[in-house]
């Protein structure tokens, strides 16, 4: 199986004045295209940090990773970001939408920065995108217009509009009720059969569990174990057994 | 490349939005912006066209485009407005048509006009003095039997009018001041003059009385005022013809080849002209022209009152038909029974806002003609002793042709200082040889048998010494000459010869102490001056070329000095709008550090985050600065329709004319617009360096 990231016995450390903080301690991990994992732990065990290492916006204090075959610590920064320009979406827990731009600006930027298509390409891409997202109707409206998961949705969709092979999303549903967490990861979830794109998101919510393909348990910077959902559900709770 | 515009039209998507989003603070950087670019285009616009009028005056009145003469000149060249009344001391230049020949051959240039530059002070007739050489030559001719009898009792007349007007003016004096104001010896004399006994035996013998009033109460009218005359001394002609603005006013030009003399109107008017006449006049200008009001001027209210204590300056020009009619005028006018004439006058000169404009009219329409308006007329002949190079006193009497003006510049002193003289004459009362004095000194010499005559001898003879003891005599030909001259010819002759033509071709032949340069491109002038030295070396005729502004002094550094206030303040205002700019996009970048990150995670590169603070910075500059420079385009427009009015006299030249009217040039508004993209650009460095380091980290760090 093709591995579209692979994490190679990583460490990350943050310095903070004198004291060392070991945010990461030897994680490895291999991400099979298509998959949708979660990425589980209490609060401060690593979800954010290994994200921020998957999505190239990062670099590992020690041990490699490897997206789409590129080995991030090698790059430039110009490569980098070109790397998560093209191959990577972003969506974030606060979603983080450029506030004086409307919906359709919003999701059209990714594109903007590529270059690649003309305006009238773009255009239709949003809007079926954003049809699909279910907020067609708000294409001309600014984000806080909108509630937390129409702003979700603009933001899955700002994600996708490339075509990324990998989407990472950071707490997704934090910000969210829970009706509307489900409807996004069904929408989520969705996405990934009809496009075969690969999601990584991080979540301390149990119920989200159920969704994933496979479920990675993080506490302390170290992988616990690798899971199935069905397990994970199955263990009710976190790998230091506290349910959340 | 489309794409290159969609992303850049993103950009100033973003930018514009957020400018929009935080108003208050665009606009108070707009604001500053704004009021810079309206001061670069209404400051360059107006300090242009101060510089274009500037220089059209002094161009166009003496200066010329630029100046030369000798290098070995002590001092340097300024040719007006000058702190000082003393003239630069230049070394001549022995051979004008040398030098401008050598002047003609270099390849911008198109006329040369011999200049002379000096000054000296003329006296001017004392009234009584002049009334009373008068009474003597009516009492010679009436003693002689020629019938002049009216004339002669007129005069007479006269006489005994202006001695009471003098005892009434010394009683005035000591009841004024105090007792002693005046000596007893003039108290005694006034009497006698007044007596009838001096009057009792004039017809008979009227010489011990003239005497004895030519002696004792001709000094007391004290009136015999110096005029203090700058002249330059010049080639008429060349002169006329070089610098078009001048016209005469009265009179006629000097005739080709006669010496003479040009008063400039200015001088003529503030220095020979009744001072009671040129009070109302200056009264009346300030009213019609700077519309003040004399309720409301100290000034005007001062004119006034000079005019109305100071009556005696009109009393002795009256005799006694003039006495008569002025009263029987002032009464009607006046509406008095006032019988004083003295009185009325005072009265008369006493006006307000509501009888100004009457009573001008009625000076100069029915009091004026009966009066000597100028002390000096054109046609006189005025005796100008100057001191020469060498110390002496030099003299010679010219006849006034006439006055002239520099067309626009009728009201400026600056271009009103200075007279107009001929060259030849210039050249004699500056102590030079002239081609004709040398031949005279050569025939003194013949006739007197010498072969060589000292200075010392020469001055022991007729002097004693020379008038400036201190001035160290110099080796030079033309002193010896000089000293010869006023040994043995003496003053009279040469006087007398002044009033003599001389031949146009001495213009040429003789020295001159600068020349005026005028040249067909005037925007090569500082190559002009390089080739004009460089020729003045070559045919031995060391030169210094200076240009127009540095040969008018201060008043050509004054628009240098304006510019440079202008620009300081521009700098500052522009520095100011630099550290406020700068700032608010540093707080800009700081709020939107999230965005910021978030887009750098989607994928935006850092030059991206630097175009966006450019363009917002440039956004900014550009659309305050355009407004700016419209409402500063604006403001040019409206005073350039109306006018600044010139205030001053030295506004007045600046202004080249009564009234500045600028005018916008495209240069302008293109400095204006460079300078504001150039702040704004540089503005938007370090907030784009803040900007750039923004890791996209923080876009997954914004947990609220
Ligand atoms: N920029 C940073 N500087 C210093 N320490 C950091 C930084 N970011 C994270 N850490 C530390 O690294 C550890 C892991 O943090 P991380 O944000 O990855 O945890 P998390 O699992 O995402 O937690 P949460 O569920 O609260 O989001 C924590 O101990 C945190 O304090
Ligand atoms: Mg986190």
């Amino acid at each position: 199986m093709n591995h579209i990231v692979s994490v190679s016995n990583v460490s990350k450390n943050y310095n903070l004045g004198q004291v060392v903080v070991p945010a990461l301690r030897g994680v490895s991990l291999d991400v099979a295209e298509g998959e949708f994992l979660a990425i589980a732990g209490p609060s401060g065990s690593g979800k954010t940090t290994l994200l921020n290492l998957v999505g190239c916006v990062d670099t590992p204090s020690a041990g490699t990773v490897t997206v789409d075959g590129k080995q991030t610590g090698q790059l430039s920064e110009r490569d980098l970001t070109r790397l998560r320009l093209h191959t990577i979406g972003f969506i974030f827990q606060s979603f983080n939408l450029v506030s004086v731009l409307s919906v359709l600006q919003n999701v059209e930027l990714p594109l903007l920065l590529q270059r690649a298509l003309s305006a009238r390409e773009r255009r239709e891409r949003v809007l079926a995108l954003l049809d699909r997202v279910g907020i067609r109707e708000y294409s001309k409206h600014r984000p806080s217009e909108l509630s937390g998961g129409q702003r979700q949705r603009v933001a899955i969709a700002r994600a996708l509009v490339t075509r990324p092979k990998l989407v990472l999303a950071d707490e997704p549903t934090a910000n969210l009720d829970s009706v509307t967490g489900t409807n996004i990861l069904n929408l989520m979830k969705e996405l990934n059969q009809s496009e075969k794109t690969t999601f990584i998101f991080s979540t301390h919510d149990a119920r989200v569990w159920a969704y994933a393909s496979a479920v990675v348990r993080l506490a302390d910077g170290q992988v616990q174990d690798r899971v199935s959902a069905e397990e994970a559900v199955r263990a009710g709770g976190l790998p230091t057994g506290r349910p959340v | 490349m489309r794409g290159y515009l969609d992303t850049l039209k993103v950009i100033a998507l973003i930018a514009l939005r957020n400018l929009f989003a935080s108003r208050l603070k665009t606009l108070i950087v707009g604001g500053i912006i704004l009021f810079g670019s309206l001061l670069v285009v209404v400051g360059t616009a107006l300090v242009d066209s101060v510089d274009a009028s500037m220089s059209r005056s002094v161009i166009g009145s003496v200066a010329g485009h630029i100046q030369v003469y000798s290098s070995k000149s002590k001092d340097e060249l300024t040719v007006m407005g000058g702190m000082n009344m003393e003239s630069p001391d230049l070394t001549p230049i022995d051979d004008f048509a040398a030098l401008r020949r050598t002047l003609l051959g270099v390849p911008n240039v198109k006329a040369v006009v011999p200049m002379g530059l000096s000054s000296a002070i003329v006296t001017a007739g004392n009234t009584v003095d002049v009334v009373l050489e008068r009474l003597r030559d009516l009492a010679r001719r009436r003693l002689a039997g020629e019938d002049v009898q009216a004339a002669y009792e007129s005069e007479k007349d006269h006489v005994r009018q202006i001695i009471k007007v003098l005892s009434a003016d010394m009683d005035n004096v000591r009841k004024i001041q105090n007792e002693k104001a005046i000596s007893q010896d003039d108290l005694a004399a006034a009497a006698k003059a007044a007596s009838e006994e001096l009057w009792a035996g004039f017809d008979r013998d009227p010489y011990p009385a003239l005497e004895f009033l030519e002696n004792r109460i001709a000094p007391l009218a004290s009136d015999a005022d110096m005029l203090f005359l700058r002249y330059l001394g010049t080639d008429g002609d060349a002169f006329a013809k070089s610098f078009d603005r001048m016209k005469i006013v009265d009179g006629t030009a000097i005739p080709r080849g006669q010496r003479g003399f040009l008063f400039s109107k200015w001088v003529y008017e503030q220095q020979v002209k009744l001072k009671t006449a040129l009070r109302l006049d200056r009264i009346n200008d300030g009213i019609s022209k700077r519309s003040k009001t004399i309720a409301r001027s100290e000034e005007l209210q001062r004119w006034i009152k000079q005019n109305v204590t100071e009556v005696k300056e009109i009393m002795l020009q009256l005799d006694g038909q003039k006495t008569a009619s002025f009263r029987r005028l002032l009464q009607g006018e006046l509406g008095s029974q006032q019988s004083d004439v003295a009185k009325l006058l005072s009265e008369f000169f006493r006006v307000d806002d509501a009888n100004f404009a009457h009573r001008y009219r009625f000076f100069y329409d029915k009091l004026a003609p009966q009066l000597e308006l100028y002390r000096v007329r054109v046609g006189d002949m005025l005796t100008i002793k100057s001191f020469t190079r060498s110390g002496y006193v030099q003299s010679v009497k010219l006849r006034v042709y006439g006055t002239f003006v520099f067309e626009g510049l009728e009201d400026s002193h600056i271009a009103g200082e200075l007279n107009l003289m001929d060259m030849v004459s210039f050249r004699e009362l500056y102590g030079s040889l002239t081609p004709e004095r040398a031949r005279e000194v050569q025939e003194i010499k013949t006739m007197a048998g010498m072969k060589e005559v000292s200075r010392e001898q020469a001055e022991a003879e007729l002097f004693g010494k020379p008038d400036l003891g201190e001035t160290a005599p110099i080796g030079r030909a033309g002193d010896e000459a000089e000293a010869v001259l006023r040994s043995l010819a003496g003053r009279q002759q040469r006087e007398d010869r002044a009033s003599q033509p001389y031949d146009p071709a001495q213009l040429e032949q003789g020295d001159v102490l600068n020349a005026a340069v005028i040249v067909k491109d005037p925007r090569r002038i500082s190559r002009t001056i390089k080739d004009i030295e460089a020729a003045g070396a070559k045919a031995g005729i060391p030169l210094r070329a200076i240009t127009w502004q540095k040969a008018s002094g201060l008043v050509g550094q004054f628009v240098t000095m304006i510019r440079a206030v202008l620009y300081i303040s521009v700098l500052i205002i522009f520095a100011v709008a630099l550290v406020i700019i700068n700032n608010a996009l540093v707080m800009a970048t700081l709020e939107r550090m999230p965005e910021i990150g978030t887009l750098r995670a989607i994928g935006a590169q850092r030059r991206f985050l630097l175009g966006m603070l450019l363009v917002e910075a440039l956004a900014v500059g550009v659309l305050f600065g355009s407004l700016g420079a419209l409402l500063g385009a604006g403001i040019v427009g409206v005073i350039g329709a109306a006018g600044i009015p010139a205030s001053n006299d030295i506004l007045y030249f600046l202004f080249s004319g009564p009234r500045l009217h600028p005018s916008l040039s495209p240069a302008n508004v293109i400095i204006s617009l460079a300078i504001v993209l150039a702040v704004s650009a540089i503005s938007s460095i370090y907030p784009g360096l803040l900007a750039m380091r923004v890791s996209p980290r923080q876009a997954m760090q914004s947990d609220d």
